[in-house]
């Protein structure tokens, strides 16, 4: 028994200790003022995803001898006040591991096309403490057993997504962008902490297997209506996370960070994290039909928009970004059904085909220029949008302005948040005259 | 000396040339009217016929970007509009029009001088030159002019102004003491009687006098610092500066998106409805919506602003008019006006001018968009952007008004403040040694003098660094090739090979001649002669393949064979390429589709798994699956010959006798091979494969206007195999022996892979020396992958064998990941034009074009003037393009690979939404030398001249110094430059170091640029 549990506390040991101790030891060498070389950063990198890509391999044989059975491993907490408790749990199951491993693998593939592609770029070493930021906060996100787990790897990802938004800094449109980004993910990760605080107070217990893995005890200890609030909270983090309708605007503008993080966040994983813990939450929402209608018109609705504005996309990146949204929407909608085995393996193939599609996306004109040969010659007819295809102007206009989500959004949340920080600026430049500005006069 | 504010200090800076924000442009007060007038006499004749809006519109053109869609990559001057003017002012005034840097930053070229790539002795050449005869005048008792120039130029004086000088002065060391970097004189007159170890405390004494001295006399100075002209604002930086209204927010996102989905090649698969009836009429019916209202606050406005265009019946035009009036711009303020809205999204703007200049080069559908709508649709947002502020700012009265008082201008420059004019005395006070006794002896005239002076200097820094910096190098070059290298012909050559003149070719064509001694080499305009439009046997549509000034009138397919026994094989493989065609497209439409798109990825989705691991970590593998050559590139035929019909492009199918006869001698004569042919003559054109590089065309061949130029050297090779062909050419005395064969080919520049067709026509008695000429080839290509190899950080500097270099730069090219297939035509830097034995031997390091011409056979400059027409302004367009791109990486070139994101099929934006990029990305840049290109003849001075002068293009050139022209002479060593103000004989300056070869002994393990050598080949001597 014991040589079978000390698997998985390897596992999850290496999984989560080796991008953190990578991470620390960029820290303090980037403190130190001794910034490890590109070659040293590339071939840490590369150590630290292997032992993650084997570790959460061996984790899924192991959990496939003992047949899928949950493993839940407590490492104490992080603090307790009184009775209330802040636990450092992990969950072990099919899907938990199965999304840290295809999160883990993934992470590899991309760590290695990123220190090829960013080869000589001056943020290098940024780029990778970013990367290894997200590959832990989506693995802790996956095996997490407990709400403050959770939260803290969903931080750990949002932060990581926003810093590479703006991984470009010296360009406005970047630095725009990511402040949206992040408005709307601080909305939704409020939601997320309002579910933490509010299972706590009322259950007494951040334990997501109350939620995640047993319906029967979720339901015995939260009345109806207890449920009902925390399940529309995470859907709500859901949404924004996942760029579910109608916070989808942020999705397009994510595209300024360097084509390899645009894949793995926007392709790949940041976008199904919100499926991910929708299909965990599946024992919560079983029991209630209105949150999971909720969802599902949520999902109908975020499908349908994005295949109808990915259609006129004429970026590629954009036009990948709207083709991922429509999947998730489908996923999400597979998940409200109850369909999970589906969801699962919708999630996966659309992040793996996303992946790709989006790595070689600055490859369009090579394979375009390569299809239409091969389908002219092919004699199957033309490459072309089918000229039979009329959009009507208002469906088009819809469709190009991306159902106006930005806008929307704009008035709504985005503007408010900004104008405190232009005031905060404007408050910065006349208390202090900032060197480099050289707008203020001498003495 | 601290230096704030420099991007480079602790920051990660991206480009070597990045400046800090207060010294950004200083220096370069020009005002910007006159560039306008210059440039615009030209475009004037030319829209003559045009109705007054098109005249302005036309203006506006001219100013924009010249690229058109990025699949067909021409490189061309970036400052084409500023061509009039001499290069040193329209640097400044582009810059200050395109808000660009004019060359590189001070800071850059001390560290070059610090490094000696700038030596002292240039640096004192182009100061004798600047100051002419006023070069030893005494400013006062102490400074002498030269030295004052010399110093300041070489030790700085750091830029501070505002906050920053406050700081220095304050809190940084700059009154702490005296500068540590003062000439040893210098540091003897300001602290005099003491070693230069002397205790710090007293020298912050000295320097504090000796700032208190100066600001006494900077007030005591008649001088009157010149206030620079406010930099050209438009309506959009007053609005934001006024009001904190950004209209970049609003409506920039909007026109962005409109204009890229009205221009898309197929990227969508749902194309905006009713694009053939105009820019304009589709805009407004789009935007005239009632949905159009939900596009931001602004958007109610436009809805008013369509609505009364409707009403009226206005085409672009009027609207464009109509907008005009409205914002109350008057006549004389509107090409001004129209000039700064053009050039806010100048990438789109200059797409929509492409497509109407050129609407041929569209890759698919030449949409009809005009600048002139375009421009229209841009004010009809801009005013209802415009009228939405008003009314947020309760602003009353017309737009007109609005607009006026938005007119102040914005916050004036701030007035320089006396410790912001005493600066700069200050700090040259030290550098010539100037104590504060001596200062305060200085009259108020002699210090106004000397400010003056520094006031001079500081607009002249740059350009005069800049003018040492290419001195250096180009002299360099005239020492090596007025010595020449190994000048013993081999007689007669074993086999021949006719490269094309890209300076990517120096390299290869050297490892040849140091394989096999007995070969010859030449260069010619990759196309060699053969203007075509070409269609592959498995391309599904034609192109040209001809420098971009020629239209070709030809049209040339490949056939695929059509054997009696092939035939099955053709069948079969007719039959998969139609199911893997149909897959493909399948896949292609299906996984961004709702239905089909959840079935593929839920059942397929999980098998991109394979081809992502093995592309990403084991890149090398496709080439075992995809081996180069094509498997049936050798057994196809080009449709060479003339035939009836007329053909889906140019004028006629193939070419006549006379037509190809024409083609070999023009080729041939200049080259002077008409004569003297080896039996096997290789002709090899070039061309570049790279994956996820939409920039891949910019490596191709610029002489095939951005195509492969392997089409036009099987085209060329055939024509001289032709015995009709021979007998018409031996009839105008052009030789061709009957047993001489050419061979076509092509090699591929990222990948190293050489190519040759028709191999099977080449006669049996030939055949080995075919295969001792391929076996040269291949030696040659793997050294030369291995000097290519040396360049690429990722690849080892030490020695590497020849296999390990080729599989490297192979590699490269199939990699999803690499974002340096090659370094395409970076480190260009010159042009050779004569025989090759003048420059054979020389290790050139791949900086120089070299074309064959043989001045023997050209008494008259005939042929050297046709040849000058044809390729100047290719090679200048390169030359330019690369220079402009290095100078400024994110104004004048596209920044950083890394966001791009194909937009359209048409170019690459910045992220999710920005202007169209244009130019080249750093990475093809970041290891170039900018200096202007100089073309050495082998012709007599007087004939080149003559020539230059008879080419008005060339001509205009030469005398606004955007290249510059030498003449070797033919029978000496003699070497004069051509100037616009006349010729300069040149007198060699240093020896040429000789190297025992082959090159590899002088590049090896060594990574940046090399001096130019001779390298003695051991077996070479023998030849």
């Amino acid at each position: 028994m014991t040589a079978a549990l000390g698997v998985p506390h390897l596992s999850v040991a290496v999984m989560l200790l080796a991008p953190a101790v990578l991470l620390g030891t960029l820290a303090v060498t980037a403190l130190l003022g001794r910034r490890l070389g590109e070659r040293a950063v590339g071939t840490l990198v590369r150590i630290v995803m292997v032992a993650s890509v084997v570790a959460s391999g061996t984790a899924l044989v192991e959990g496939a001898t003992r047949g899928w059975s949950p493993v839940v491993l407590s490492y104490g907490s992080w603090f307790s006040a009184g009775e209330r408790a802040f636990a450092l749990d992990f969950v072990l199951d099919l899907s938990s591991l199965t999304f840290a491993a295809l999160a883990v693998g993934i992470c590899g593939v991309v760590s290695v096309f990123s220190s090829r592609y960013l080869h000589r770029e001056p943020g290098f070493y940024r780029y990778f403490v970013q990367l290894l930021l997200f590959t832990l906060g989506i693995t802790l996100v996956a095996l997490a057993g407990s709400i403050e787990v959770l939260f803290a790897g969903w931080e750990l990802m949002g932060l990581s997504s926003v810093l590479l938004v703006g991984f470009f800094h010296e360009r406005k449109s970047p630095v725009v962008n990511a402040i949206r980004v992040l408005a709307v993910y601080r909305a939704s990760d409020a939601a997320m902490l309002s579910a933490a605080v509010l299972l706590h107070h009322w259950a007494g217990s951040g334990s997501l297997s109350l939620l995640f893995t047993n319906s029967a005890a979720a339901t015995a200890q939260l009345a109806p209506w207890q449920a009902l609030t925390i399940a529309l909270l995470v859907v709500a983090a859901v949404a924004g996370k996942s760029a579910l309708w109608p916070f989808s605007g942020w999705l397009p503008r994510a595209m300024e960070g360097p084509t390899p993080s645009s894949a793995v966040y926007y392709g790949a994983l940041s976008i199904h994290a919100g499926c991910f813990l929708l299909l965990r939450a599946e024992p919560l929402l079983s029991g209630l039909p209105v949150a999971r209608a909720l969802v599902a018109m949520l999902g109908v609705a975020t499908a349908l928009y994005a295949a109808r504005t990915g259609r006129v996309q004429t970026d590629v990146k954009s036009a990948l970004s709207y083709a991922a949204l429509t999947q998730v929407g489908i996923i999400v909608v597979e998940a409200a059904l109850g369909w999970t085995t589906v969801a699962f393996v919708h999630l996966v193939g659309n992040a793996s085909l996303r992946l790709l599609q989006f790595l070689s996306a600055p490859n369009v004109l090579h394979d375009h220029h390569e299809l239409e040969d091969e389908v002219v010659r092919g004699g199957v007819g033309s490459l072309h949008s089918n000229p039979t295809v009329k959009a009507s102007p208002g469906w088009y206009l819809f469709a190009l302005e991306r159902g106006f989500a930005d806008a929307l959004l704009d008035r709504i949340v985005v503007r408010p948040f900004r104008r405190g920080v232009v005031l905060l600026d404007r408050m910065d430049r006349v208390l202090v005259g900032r060197p480099g500005s050289g707008g203020e006069v001498g003495p | 000396m601290a230096e704030p504010g420099h991007a480079g200090d602790g920051g990660e800076a991206r480009f070597p040339n990045e400046v800090a924000r207060g010294e950004k442009g200083e220096g370069f007060d020009t005002p910007i009217g006159q560039a306008v007038d210059a440039t615009w006499r030209r475009v004037d004749s030319r829209a003559a016929t045009q109705s007054e809006i098109g005249r302005l519109v036309a203006k506006v053109g001219h100013y924009l970007p010249a690229q058109g869609p990025i699949s067909v990559f021409i490189h061309h001057n970036t400052l084409h509009a500023f061509e009039d003017l001499p290069f040193e002012d329209a640097v400044v005034q582009a810059g200050q029009r395109f808000g660009c840097e004019p060359l590189l930053s001070e800071r850059v070229y001390r560290e070059e001088l610090r490094a000696g790539r700038i030596s002292g002795r240039d640096l004192e050449a182009v100061l004798a030159l600047e100051l002419g005869g006023g070069a030893d005048e005494w400013l006062t008792a102490h400074v002498q002019r030269r030295e004052l120039w010399r110093r300041v130029l070489v030790h700085g004086i750091p830029p501070a102004k505002g906050a920053d000088l406050k700081w220095l002065l304050e809190e940084g060391d700059a009154l702490q003491g005296l500068r540590p970097d003062l000439p040893g004189d210098a540091r003897q007159r300001l602290a005099p009687g003491a070693g230069v170890s002397r205790l710090s405390a007293e020298d912050g004494t000295l320097a504090r006098a000796l700032w208190a001295a100066c600001l006494r006399a900077v007030s005591g100075s008649p001088h009157r610092p010149a206030v620079s002209p406010p930099p050209p604002s438009c309506l959009r930086d007053r609005l934001l500066a006024h009001a904190n209204l950004d209209l970049d927010e609003s409506i920039r996102p909007v026109l962005i998106r409109f204009v890229a989905a009205f221009l898309d090649q197929g990227i969508a698969h749902v194309s905006m409805p009713g694009r053939e009836r105009g820019l304009y009429a589709c805009f407004t019916e789009l935007y005239g919506h009632r949905l159009a209202g939900w596009c931001g606050d602004w958007a109610g406005e436009l809805a008013t602003l369509i609505a009364d265009d409707r009403a009226m019946g206005q085409n672009g035009e009027q609207s464009l008019t109509n907008s005009l009036d409205d914002l109350g711009v008057p006549e004389i303020e509107r090409v001004e006006f129209l000039v700064g809205e053009g050039l806010w999204l100048r990438g789109w703007a200059g797409m929509v001018h492409e497509f109407e200049t050129r609407p041929d080069r569209a890759p698919q559908t030449a949409v009809p968009a005009t600048l002139t709508e375009f421009l229209a649709v841009q004010l009809l947002l801009t005013r209802a952007a415009l009228r939405h502020a008003a009314r947020t700012l309760k602003w009353v009265g017309s737009l007109g008004e609005v607009r006026a008082s938005l007119g102040a201008p914005l916050p004036a420059q701030p007035q320089t403040s006396t410790p912001e004019r005493t600066w700069p005395l200050f700090q040259a006070a030290q550098l010539v040694g100037l104590n504060a006794t001596m200062v305060e002896a200085m009259s108020g005239e002699e210090i106004g003098r000397v400010e003056a002076e520094l006031e001079l200097l500081r607009t002249a820094a740059r350009r005069l660094f800049h003018e040492a910096y290419e001195r250096r190098l180009r002299h360099r070059f005239y020492d090596a090739v007025v010595a020449g290298g190994a000048p013993r012909l081999p007689s007669p050559p074993t086999f021949q090979a006719i490269f094309c003149i890209d300076e990517r070719e120096e390299s290869i064509r050297r490892h040849l001649e140091e394989v096999e001694p007995g070969v010859e080499t030449f260069g010619t305009a990759g196309f060699f002669g053969v203007a075509m439009y070409f269609q592959g046997a498995h391309a599904a549509r034609g192109r040209p393949l001809c420098p971009v000034a020629i239209t070709p009138r030809h049209f040339v397919a490949e056939d695929a064979p059509s054997g009696s026994a092939l035939d099955r094989v053709v069948d079969l493989r007719a039959a998969w390429r139609w199911v893997a065609a149909r897959a493909r497209k399948g896949l292609h439409t299906g996984t961004r589709t709702f239905g089909r798109g959840a079935l593929l990825t839920t059942l397929l989705g999980i098998t991109a798994v394979v081809p992502l691991v093995l592309r990403v970590l084991f890149p090398w593998l496709r080439r075992s699956i995809a081996p180069f050559p094509l498997p049936w590139s050798s057994s196809t035929r080009l449709r060479l010959e003339r035939a009836p019909g007329t053909p889906p492009l140019g004028e006629h199918w193939g070419f006549t006798l006379e037509e190809m006869g024409e083609i070999v001698a023009s080729q041939l004569e200049p080259m002077g091979l008409s004569q003297r042919l080896a039996p096997v003559v290789l002709v090899l054109g070039h061309g570049s494969s790279s994956l996820n590089n939409p920039h891949e065309s910019a490596h191709d061949c610029g002489a095939c206007g951005g195509g492969q130029g392997g089409p036009n050297a099987r085209a060329f090779a055939q024509m001289a195999n032709d015995p009709h062909v021979r007998a018409l050419l031996a009839a105008r005395g052009i030789r061709i022996p009957e047993e001489t064969w050419f061979v076509g080919g092509q090699r591929n520049t990222a990948s190293n892979d050489v190519l040759f067709y028709d191999e099977d026509l080449v006669p049996h008695p030939l055949r080995a020396l075919l295969a001792h000429a391929q076996a040269c080839v291949e030696t040659a290509r793997r050294r030369e992958a291995h000097e290519r190899a040396r360049r690429f950080e990722s690849a080892p500097a030490s020695w590497l064998p020849d296999d390990t270099s080729l599989l490297h730069v192979q590699a490269r090219s199939v990699d999803l990941a690499q974002t340096r297939p090659e370094y395409g035509h970076a480190t260009n830097a010159f042009c050779v034009i004569g025989r090759r034995h003048r420059t054979r031997g020389l290790f050139l390091d791949r900086r120089a074009f070299l074309i064959s011409y043989d001045p023997e056979t050209d008494s008259d400059g005939e042929r050297l003037s046709r040849l000058l027409t044809a390729v100047g302004p290719v090679v200048v367009g390169i030359s330019l393009e690369y220079f402009f791109g290095f100078v400024d990486p994110c104004g004048y070139g596209c920044g950083t690979k890394l966001p791009h994101n194909v937009t359209g099929l048409l170019g690459v934006m910045d992220g999710a939404q920005s202007d169209l990029r244009t130019g080249l990305p750093w990475q093809m840049l970041e290891i170039h030398e900018p200096v202007r290109l100089t073309v050495v003849v082998e012709a007599a001075p007087e004939t080149l001249e003559r020539v230059l002068r008879a080419n008005a293009y060339l001509w205009r050139l030469i005398l606004g110094r955007w290249v510059f022209f030498a003449a070797l002479d033919p029978a000496g060593l003699r070497l004069v430059e051509i100037r616009g103000g006349g010729q300069i004989p040149y007198q060699a300056e240093e020896p040429v170091q000789s190297v025992l070869g082959p090159s590899r002994a002088h590049y090896a393990d060594r990574r940046g640029h090399l001096p130019f050598v001779r390298v003695a080949c051991p077996s070479a001597e023998g030849g």
